[in-house]
C-alpha cells in the first residue's frame, strides 16, 4: 500500500492509480452523502480528479472530485480535500479490504489524446495556417491575452494581426469567446485592427450568422484533409 | 415596411365550409414552424372580418396568407396550434363547420355535425406582425417561365444553413428576360428564360424553399404577381400570399465558373445516359463516386460500393480521342441529366478534376458540376 500522498500543482504522482477495495465512502460539503461498504473502483487520476464507481450505474461515478484537490492517506483511509471558497468539500474512503492497487503511468501522449480534436486541429492549422483560406502566417501558439490564450496569433498578407480560435464544433459560444479574446487583443494600439478567424470542424449555423455579423470569419476545416490523409472535395469556389 | 393591425380580444365566429377550410389550411400549414422554441410559430392565425375568414402562418423565414368566404357572426382574431387544427379540419363530419373564438376561456370551439372540440389557443400578440401587401408594390410576371426556371435551378441550391447565401436562388429580371442561379459550390444551375410582360430590372437573393413553395401556390393559379422591398419578397397567386425574406450576402460570381473551352463536348443520348446513370448509381453508396469512362465510339458507366457491390453497363456514345475516366456524385450526375431537356444532352469536358458541363438543345440552361477526385487521377 503506498504511503501518504503528496501533491503537486497540476501532477499529483506517476500516472493513475487503479484501487479495487471494499470500502465506505463519506462525502461532506455541500451535501452529504454516505455510501456503505462495498466493493468499488477507486480512480486517482495523475491530473487530481478521484472518482469513485460501481460495478454498475453506466458510466457515471458515484461519487467524484474534479481537480485541484488535495489526496492524502493515512492508516488505511483516503481522504480527498478540494477547497470551494470558504468551505471543503471533503471525500473520505475508508479502506476496509484492497484487492487490487496499480499505478500506470499513461505517458504524454495522453495529454495530447484528452485535448483531441481541438488540439489536433490547432497543431495542423499552426503547421499550414494557408488551411484556412488565405495567405496567413503563424506569429505564435497559444497568444496570451488577459482572460485566456488565443489559440493561434497570424499575420495576413497585408501583414494585419489575425486572431485564430480553433473548435471541434464552432457554437455562439465560441463566437462569444473569441469577441472577448478580441476586446482584449485590440486594447494594444499595435493589434487594434487585429481581425478573428473561428475555425471548426462543424460550424453551427447560428454562429456562423453571429460571427459574420461581428465580422468574424468562420471557416470549416476537415483534420482528415489537413493531414494529408484525405483528398479535399473539388469544388467549383471556396 | 409597414405593420398589419391584429385585432385582440375577439369574439370572433364564423361558419365556413369544410372543404375549403382543409384546402386553405393545407396551403397555409407549409409555413407553420416545426420548432418548439416559439410555440406561436407553431400556430395559424386566423382573422374573421368583412365576410371573410383569412388564414396566416409564418416560420420567420416564410410566411403564407390566405382567405376564404366565411359567414362572420362575430369579428376578431386568434392563432390556433396549427398542424391540429389541419388535423381535425380533415376530419370533421360534417360539411359545414363553425369556428368560435371564447376569449374568457382560452380556447376556440370547433363544431361540425355532432362533433365539438375546444383548442387552446396562443396569444393573438405574440404573432409576428406580417409585411402590408399593399404597401408592397407588385408587378405581374410570366408565371410559367418562372416556375419553369425555378424547377430547372433549385436542385442545385445548397441545404447547409452555414453559409446562407447558397441556400438561395439568385433570380435577376431584365429585360424581356429572367436570369436564375444556384449552386451549393459543387454544382451550379444557371437558366435564361424569355419573359413576356414588362418586368422592372431587379436583382434578389430568394431562398429556394420560398421559391419551391412559390411553384406549389402558383402551379394552378392563372397569374402571378411578385413584388420585392428592402429586404422582403412577395409572391401573390390564386389568392395566396406568399413573404419570405431577401437573403442578404454576395452570390458568386457564377458568370467566372463557367469554362470557355472544353477539351470534348461529347453529344449523348439523353434518355439512355439518365436510365444508365441511374441503374448504375444504385451501387455508389455511402459517397462513392459513379464512373464515366470514354473511349472510342463508347460510353462505361461503373460504381462500386465497398461491402454493398459493384454495377456497369456500356453505350455507345460519339466520342473521339485519348481515353479519360472521370468520376461525380451519382446524385448530381442524375440531376443534370434531368435539368435538361430534349433528346440530346451535350457533355462538356476539360479534365477529370475540371467541372463538366451538361446542356440540353437549347443553350439557355447550364448544368456546370465539379467531378469526386478518382484514385487515379
Amino acid at each position: 500500500m503506498p504511503g501518504a500522498g503528496h501533491v503537486r500543482k497540476g501532477r499529483y504522482g506517476a500516472g493513475v492509480r487503479l484501487i479495487v477495495a471494499r470500502c465506505e465512502v463519506s462525502y461532506s460539503g455541500r451535501l452529504s452523502a454516505y455510501l456503505p461498504e462495498s466493493t468499488r473502483l477507486l480512480m486517482l487520476k495523475d491530473d487530481g480528479s478521484v472518482l469513485v464507481h460501481a460495478d454498475a450505474g453506466g458510466y457515471k461515478p458515484l461519487n467524484w472530485m474534479t481537480p485541484p484537490t488535495v489526496v492524502a492517506e493515512e492508516g488505511g483511509t483516503l481522504v480527498v480535500r478540494k477547497r470551494q471558497g470558504r468551505t471543503e468539500d471533503r471525500l473520505e474512503i475508508r479502506l476496509a479490504e484492497v484487492y487490487s492497487d496499480v499505478r500506470h503511468d499513461m505517458g504524454e501522449a495522453a495529454s495530447l489524446e484528452k485535448d483531441g480534436v481541438e488540439r489536433d486541429l490547432q497543431l495542423e492549422l499552426a503547421a499550414q495556417p494557408h488551411a484556412l483560406g488565405e495567405d496567413l502566417r503563424l506569429v505564435r501558439r497559444e497568444w496570451p491575452t488577459d482572460i485566456g490564450p488565443v489559440d493561434l496569433m497570424c499575420r495576413d498578407f497585408d501583414d494585419q494581426w489575425v486572431a485564430v480560435e480553433i473548435k471541434r464544433i464552432a457554437t455562439m459560444d465560441a463566437v462569444e469567446q473569441l469577441t472577448r479574446y478580441l476586446e482584449r487583443i485590440r486594447l494594444d494600439p499595435a493589434m487594434a485592427g487585429c481581425r478573428g478567424i473561428l475555425a471548426a470542424q462543424k460550424v453551427r449555423p447560428q454562429a456562423a450568422t453571429l460571427a459574420d455579423a461581428r465580422g468574424i470569419l468562420t471557416v470549416e476545416v476537415d483534420l482528415e484533409t489537413l493531414r494529408g490523409r484525405r483528398e479535399p472535395d473539388l469544388t467549383l469556389f471556396g | 415596411m409597414t405593420d398589419t393591425e391584429i385585432m385582440v380580444g375577439s369574439g370572433m365566429k364564423v361558419s365556413v365550409s369544410r372543404d375549403e377550410l382543409v384546402q386553405k389550411l393545407s396551403i397555409v400549414s407549409r409555413a407553420v414552424s416545426t420548432r418548439t422554441t416559439v410555440l406561436v410559430l407553431g400556430g395559424i392565425l386566423l382573422r374573421a372580418e368583412n365576410g371573410e375568414l383569412s388564414l396566416a402562418a409564418t416560420d420567420m423565414e416564410l410566411s403564407l396568407r390566405t382567405t376564404l368566404d366565411a359567414q362572420v357572426d362575430g369579428e376578431g382574431a386568434v392563432v390556433v396550434p396549427g398542424k391540429m387544427l389541419v388535423e381535425l379540419a380533415r376530419l370533421l363530419p360534417d360539411e359545414d363547420v363553425v369556428i368560435e373564438h371564447r376569449a374568457e376561456e382560452g380556447v376556440v370551439r370547433v363544431d361540425s355535425g355532432a362533433y365539438s372540440s375546444r383548442l387552446h389557443t396562443y396569444n393573438v400578440e405574440d404573432f409576428p406582425r406580417l409585411p402590408e401587401i399593399g404597401a408592397v408594390g407588385t408587378f405581374s410576371v410570366d408565371k410559367d417561365a418562372l416556375l419553369d426556371t425555378v424547377s430547372r435551378v433549385s436542385r442545385s441550391a445548397s441545404r447547409d444553413e452555414s453559409r446562407p447565401v447558397l441556400t438561395g436562388i439568385l433570380a435577376r429580371f431584365e429585360a424581356g428576360k429572367l436570369v436564375m442561379a444556384a449552386t451549393d459550390s459543387y454544382r451550379l444551375s444557371v437558366k435564361e428564360t424569355p419573359m413576356e410582360g414588362e418586368a422592372p430590372e431587379l436583382e434578389a437573393i430568394i431562398p429556394a424553399r420560398a421559391l419551391t413553395e412559390v411553384t406549389r401556390i402558383a402551379s394552378a393559379a392563372d397569374t402571378l404577381e411578385l413584388g420585392v422591398q428592402e429586404n422582403q419578397v412577395v409572391f401573390v397567386a390564386g389568392g395566396v400570399t406568399l413573404t419570405t425574406r431577401r437573403i442578404e450576402g454576395q452570390f458568386p460570381n457564377y458568370r467566372q465558373l463557367i469554362p470557355e473551352s472544353y477539351e470534348q463536348v461529347v453529344t449523348l443520348p439523353r434518355n439512355d445516359v439518365l436510365e444508365v446513370v441511374r441503374r448504375v448509381g444504385v451501387m455508389a453508396q455511402r459517397n462513392s463516386p459513379i464512373r464515366l469512362r470514354f473511349t472510342e465510339g463508347e460510353l462505361t458507366v461503373s460504381a462500386q460500393t465497398q461491402d454493398v457491390g459493384e454495377s456497369h453497363e456500356s453505350l455507345p456514345v460519339g466520342y473521339v480521342g485519348e481515353p479519360m475516366e472521370i468520376g461525380f456524385n451519382a446524385d448530381y450526375l442524375r440531376d443534370g441529366f434531368e435539368s435538361v431537356t430534349g433528346d440530346d444532352a451535350e457533355f462538356k469536358l476539360i479534365s477529370p478534376l475540371r467541372p463538366a458541363v451538361i446542356q440540353g438543345e437549347s443553350d439557355d440552361f447550364t448544368y456546370l458540376v465539379m467531378p469526386i477526385r478518382l484514385p487515379s487521377t
